[in-house]
């Protein structure tokens, strides 16, 4: 084999991959995406969920908070390591504790939207109810298995989660038309992605363009691979500008807006409203289609320039842009770098091994996805591009949630952290059940893609939640010897 | 003299909040003791739910996020008594 030919194959395969993502994928939902986190870390005071995860929580009231928790304000691991020492050490224990650690790396914002638009609208909700369920859990049996060693911190008062916080609706509702911006940008639903004018414009040389792109990034299609469309080129300029610009308008948002923040920020306007056109070069020209989802995107641009001026305070515009900035620095190389190595890695992987190991709904399928997701570890977001990758050799839709459940929540790295907070013993058990749990996840929603009937999904379902409840009511029964916190004296402070 | 202690694992947050704390420091002319605890078991000894914390003089004044140069100098006067 030529050796010089096979790595030029491989980098090809790689930044092919890359531009591809940049241009299709990305941008409509990602930037968006982005701008919700930097929202969520910035204007929603931490109190305002913590304060429900206090020692004397009701179990009712704590999971859900806790799962809560995970979604809104945990996408970085700084909020992630604390707060799950805090909840765990001091606060409603070590179930809510767990039940965030599993929720948050699943199911926030960022994970969402991207699997939504990179692999499909069922994974990400089958990715959202899922980790919900066993998020919830896993914590009850992590706090059941060990019951007595949580009772010791009982006796400890939750000052720490006395802090009280509220949410402005004008917060709220800014925060709203973010997630309806990345909605219009995304769901593909006939309202939004039917064409509703179009005009020609004598743009020669742009069909020209689009062929040299296609032969520079060649693809397949049925490896699931895809071409840089002259569109795609435009909105990869656009974004090499944003970064630019961005180093010089966000970097220092915090001591005050510049002409740079301005500029970034009329560019990232600009890129989003590009992204939502319709190109198509011809040989006469271009033809710019204007589809449903350009005028929704329009008005949602609109509505938050005007709400960001009317409703947000100077200090909280200025945190949103620097938290939004924040994730960008933090995530977005380390998932440019992760799209490359998904490229290349692509060209290595003969379809027949994934087919033969995991085409299938089967058990071995499910345990191979969750195995491969336990000892990989990949920085935030890069599952999404591994899992797409799988899916194009011909991964089956069961085993590969069972990837995306292990492979976000355990890694070697998270999990030697939890074992340093809570212990070895607590941390392997933790495992050992995520692993379980996932690959029930696969084999459920593998056979109901495969359309088994509801009865046998029902049946899987309830005999899985069968075997909760009974551990759940032994439990229960023995929950006598458990000191009561109540009869502690309590001091008010 | 005030010891201010940075709680935060070198997360750009937490550079940002030395800057702004070394900044209302000088401003108003003090001369104090940074120390930055990057070590999650050392910062969990501390009463926060996420980091970046400030600590002047053992108290935790802040935490979970980047406060203006002012908030820090009313905490340092504060402080000073």
């Amino acid at each position: 084999m030529d050796l010089i030919g096979g790595l030029v194959d491989l980098l090809q395969g790689g930044l092919g991959n890359l531009a591809a993502y940049l241009a299709a994928h990305v941008l409509l939902c990602l930037v968006p995406a982005f701008f919700i986190a930097g929202g969520l870390a910035a204007l929603i005071p931490k109190e305002s969920v913590t304060r429900f995860l206090g020692r004397k929580a009701p179990r009712y009231v704590s999971y859900p908070a806790a799962a809560l928790a995970g979604s809104v304000l945990a996408v970085c691991s700084c909020t992630i390591v604390p707060l799950f020492a805090g909840i765990y050490k001091k606060g409603a224990g070590i179930g809510p504790a767990i039940t965030f650690l599993f929720f948050a790396p699943a199911a926030n914002i960022l994970a969402l939207a991207y699997t939504g638009v990179a692999i499909g609208v069922d994974l990400a909700f089958a990715r959202l109810f899922l980790s919900l369920a066993f998020g919830v859990g896993i914590g009850m049996i992590m706090a059941l298995i060990f019951r007595r060693a949580d009772a010791e911190h009982d006796r400890q008062t939750d000052d720490l989660f006395a802090g009280r916080g509220g949410v402005r609706r004008g917060v709220v509702i800014f925060l709203l038309v973010l997630v309806a911006l990345l909605l219009s940008g995304t769901l593909k639903i006939g309202l939004l992605t039917n064409t509703y004018g179009q005009v020609s414009l004598p743009i020669a040389g742009v069909q020209g363009l689009e062929e040299a792109l296609f032969r520079l990034v060649p693809y397949d299609s049925s490896r699931g691979e895809e071409g840089v469309t002259a569109q795609g080129a435009v909105l990869i300029v656009l974004l090499a500008l944003i970064g630019l610009s961005a180093w010089r308008g966000f970097e220092n948002v915090l001591e005050g807006f510049n002409r740079w923040t301005g500029m970034t920020l009329a560019l990232i306007t600009s890129t989003l409203l590009v992204a939502a056109l319709g190109m198509e070069p011809g040989a006469g020209g271009l033809t710019i289609r204007f589809p449903g989802k350009f005028f929704a995107v329009t008005l949602a641009l609109i509505v938050l320039a005007w709400l960001a001026r009317t409703r947000l305070t100077e200090h909280e515009r200025r945190d949103w842009l620097w938290e939004s900035w924040r994730f960008v620095k933090q995530i977005f190389p380390l998932l440019l770098i992760g799209v490359f190595f998904v490229g290349v890695l692509r060209q290595l992987i003969r379809p027949e091994w994934i087919e033969s190991l995991a085409g299938r709904n089967t058990l071995l399928g499910n345990l191979a996805g969750v195995a491969f997701g336990v000892f990989m570890y990949f920085p935030t977001l890069v599952e999404v591009p591994i899992a797409n990758m799988f899916l194009g050799l011909g991964m089956h839709r069961g085993p590969l949630l069972a990837y995306l459940m292990a492979d976000p929540e355990l890694s070697l790295q998270s999990i030697l952290l939890v074992s340093a907070i809570i212990g070895r013993m607590k941390a392997w058990t933790y495992v050992a059940w995520v692993a379980l749990f996932s690959t029930a996840a696969g084999l459920i929603f593998g056979s109901w893609v495969d359309g088994a009937g509801l009865g046998r999904i029902a049946a899987y379902l309830a005999g899985f939640l069968g075997v909760l409840a009974l551990g759940l009511s032994i439990a229960g029964r023995r929950g006598g010897e458990r000191p009561q916190p109540a009869s502690q004296p309590v001091t008010d402070t | 003299m005030l010891t201010i202690k940075i709680l935060g694992s070198g997360c750009p947050n937490c550079k940002k909040v030395e800057a702004v704390a070394r900044q209302a420091a000088s401003g108003l002319g003090l001369e104090a003791d940074f120390v930055k605890v990057t070590d999650y078991g050392k910062i969990l000894e501390y009463p926060i739910l996420s980091t970046p914390g400030l600590v002047i003089n053992e108290n935790v004044v802040c935490s979970g996020r980047i406060p203006t140069q002012a908030e820090v100098t009313t905490w340092l006067a504060d402080a000073l008594g």
